[in-house]
């Protein structure tokens, strides 16, 4: 049964191989009807946000900023959004430090136990976010120290939350990083503390920077953790969200959905520059 | 002992050496100390106190631990049908989130995966990682005002004369599901990504030029080859989705209680910390049992490529 292909043959074979790039058209259907389910929502939220009547109907009855001026002037809204934007700011920089820190040892050290160290630092993520606040505001009544209904105490949960994805983009930083490089610097007479602060810092910040970034990004959309730990006086925005959307449902909230949703894409688009998201994955549990 | 050693002997694993560093034997290794006592005393002890509370008999109003170690609260929530039926109905609903995530989530896994235009790939990734960090109850609003009885997609269908009334999209155990899937998507794909692009081309052009259709090698052999992403993403998404409690509390009208809801009730309505407490170990067992039973399959399907 052994035949020689002809060149027409081996051509229809080349441009074969040329259209399995291509993906098939039913996948792209599957991808795009995918994309809207994610966006479509957003997109909703945009519109809600900039209309002109009350309730939003397609097609829109105009285009206002009479419920981003609503936000604008809002106290109650305006106090959240910028606690929240406090909260993410602390508990960023204190989640980069902490979290910075522990991805040095836990990438650039062997030792016995450091994988379990590891799942010892990404367990807050494997813990339902409404069960981890539950557990501090216990702890915070029982041991009477202050931080029950406090900012600090919120501050604690959104650390814990955040730490895991500084520790994993900095590790992811630290693995790709040359150790060589620094251990260049070593024998050319550098102190340990000098060939670290001259030549693996600078080489890791990026890495560090858009762990940051996702620091902020997640405290700031954080819902679960900050459920037992809010007061009437500390409401960060997805809290006070929350109660709108089960009360009043005004499109205010809509308002404030659209300067929630530039914060992210403005997040994104930084961490794009500085970090490569084709090599991002999905957290691992194993 | 400077660091240099520890770093250019990275094989070295005896357990006098690890001793010896933690002791000090460098200095950079305290580095850990500050993250390492922050998780222990706002982590560890916090949850495992939870856990203690869980057994003590139920006193309304009582939150201080009162060691007296009882099976009371879970006895409770394992023979009363409100509770441990919230608790089938969670690992339903879960469940089903998970299939239907898989489903919509692999084609678009597949499309980004196999986009070479780095380019393109970004742009794709921007949205999706924009739709998952967005915070999810902005995107409940935008869903809510899709599905309400007078909402746009009803308000749509009523117009074109399709339906006489209003579907009932949420407010019931369907528009919980459409809330989930909405929420955890981002999760799957991101979970699937990896997965696919590590796939070796030539094993499907290899299936190709042995005759099989390009259906065929899709299925028999791409899809398979992805098994560990279709789990470790089915896994995060079933983990996530049992354990929300906003989606339910907003797209469920208070109509499906689940595991999260309750406990919210329980303490913030009720006072009864130590069963609400139980019922937050209960939630915290079933998103490990979830974990393990992973891990089995993970082992059987993976196949060696670990």
């Amino acid at each position: 049964m052994a035949k020689v292909a002809t060149s027409a043959e081996l051509r229809v074979a080349s441009q074969r191989r040329w259209s399995e790039r291509a993906i098939p058209i039913s996948i792209q259907i599957g991808a795009w009807v995918s994309f809207v389910i994610l966006l479509l929502p957003v997109a909703v939220v945009v519109l809600a946000g900039l209309n002109s009547g009350d309730y939003l109907t397609f097609p829109p009855e105009g285009l206002s900023l009479r419920w981003v001026i609503a936000f604008l002037t809002s106290p109650a809204w305006m106090g959240a959004y910028g606690f929240s934007m406090a909260l993410a700011l602390v508990t960023m920089v204190i989640s980069t430090v902490l979290g910075t820190a522990a991805a040095i040892v836990l990438s650039r050290y062997r030792f016995r136990g450091r994988d379990m160290l590891r799942a010892y630092f990404l367990s807050p993520l494997i813990l339902p976010g409404v069960v981890l606040g539950l557990a501090l505001y216990v702890f915070y009544v029982v041991t009477d120290i202050g931080l029950a209904k406090s900012m600090t105490g919120l501050v604690i949960g959104h650390v814990l939350v955040t730490c895991p994805y500084v520790i994993g983009t900095v590790s992811a930083a630290l693995v790709a990083f040359d150790v060589s490089l620094e251990e260049a610097a070593r024998s050319l007479g550098a102190s340990p503390w000098t060939a670290f602060r001259r030549i693996t810092v600078p080489n890791i910040s990026a890495g560090v920077a858009a762990g940051a970034t996702f620091a902020f990004i997640v405290s700031f959309g954080q819902f679960d953790v900050s459920l037992f730990l809010s007061t009437p006086n500390l409401t960060p925005l997805p809290i006070a969200l929350y109660v709108s959307l089960r009360y009043t449902f005004e499109p205010t909230a809509a308002a404030a959905g659209i300067f929630a949703i530039i914060l992210v894409v403005v997040s994104m688009l930084i961490t794009s520059r500085l970090v490569s998201l084709r090599k991002f994955g999905g957290i691992k549990f194993s | 002992m400077n660091t240099m050693d520890l770093t250019s002997s990275p094989y070295q694993n005896s357990f006098g050496r690890s001793v010896r560093v933690f002791l000090g034997g460098s200095r950079v290794f305290w580095l850990i100390l500050p993250a390492f006592a922050f998780f222990l005393i706002f982590f560890f002890v916090p949850v495992l106190s939870l856990f203690l509370i869980s057994l003590d008999k139920p006193v309304a109003g009582v939150v201080e631990p009162q060691w007296s170690f009882t099976a009371t609260n879970f006895i409770r929530f394992f023979t009363r049908d409100t509770y441990y039926g919230a608790a089938l109905r969670s690992i339903e609903m879960a469940t089903l989130v998970a299939l239907i995530t898989l489903v919509l989530g692999y084609p678009l896994a597949f499309m980004i995966a196999r986009t070479e235009n780095p380019g393109r790939n970004t742009f794709y990734m921007i949205l999706v990682l924009c739709a998952m960090q967005l915070d999810m109850v902005i995107r409940l609003y935008g869903l809510m005002v899709l599905l309400g009885d007078n909402g746009l997609i009803n308000r749509a269908l009523l117009d074109a004369g399709w339906i006489e009334e209003p579907l009932p999209l949420m407010y019931n155990f369907s528009g919980v599901v459409i809330g989930l899937v909405q929420f955890s998507l981002p999760l799957m794909v991101l979970s699937l990504i990896g997965v696919i692009r590590s796939i070796n081309p030539s094993l499907e052009e290899a299936a190709r030029s042995l005759g099989a259709t390009r259906r065929a090698a899709f299925w028999r052999i791409i899809v398979p080859l992805s098994m560990p992403g279709i789990l470790a993403g089915s896994l995060l998404v079933f983990a996530i989705s049992i354990s929300s409690y906003v989606v339910p509390a907003l797209m469920g009208g208070w109509k499906v209680i689940v595991m999260p809801i309750h406990i919210y009730q329980q303490i913030a309505e009720l006072g009864k910390w130590q069963f609400g407490a139980a019922i937050a170990v209960v939630l915290f067992a079933t998103s490990v049992l979830a974990v393990v039973v992973y891990q089995r399959y993970a082992a059987i399907t993976a196949g060696g490529r670990t």
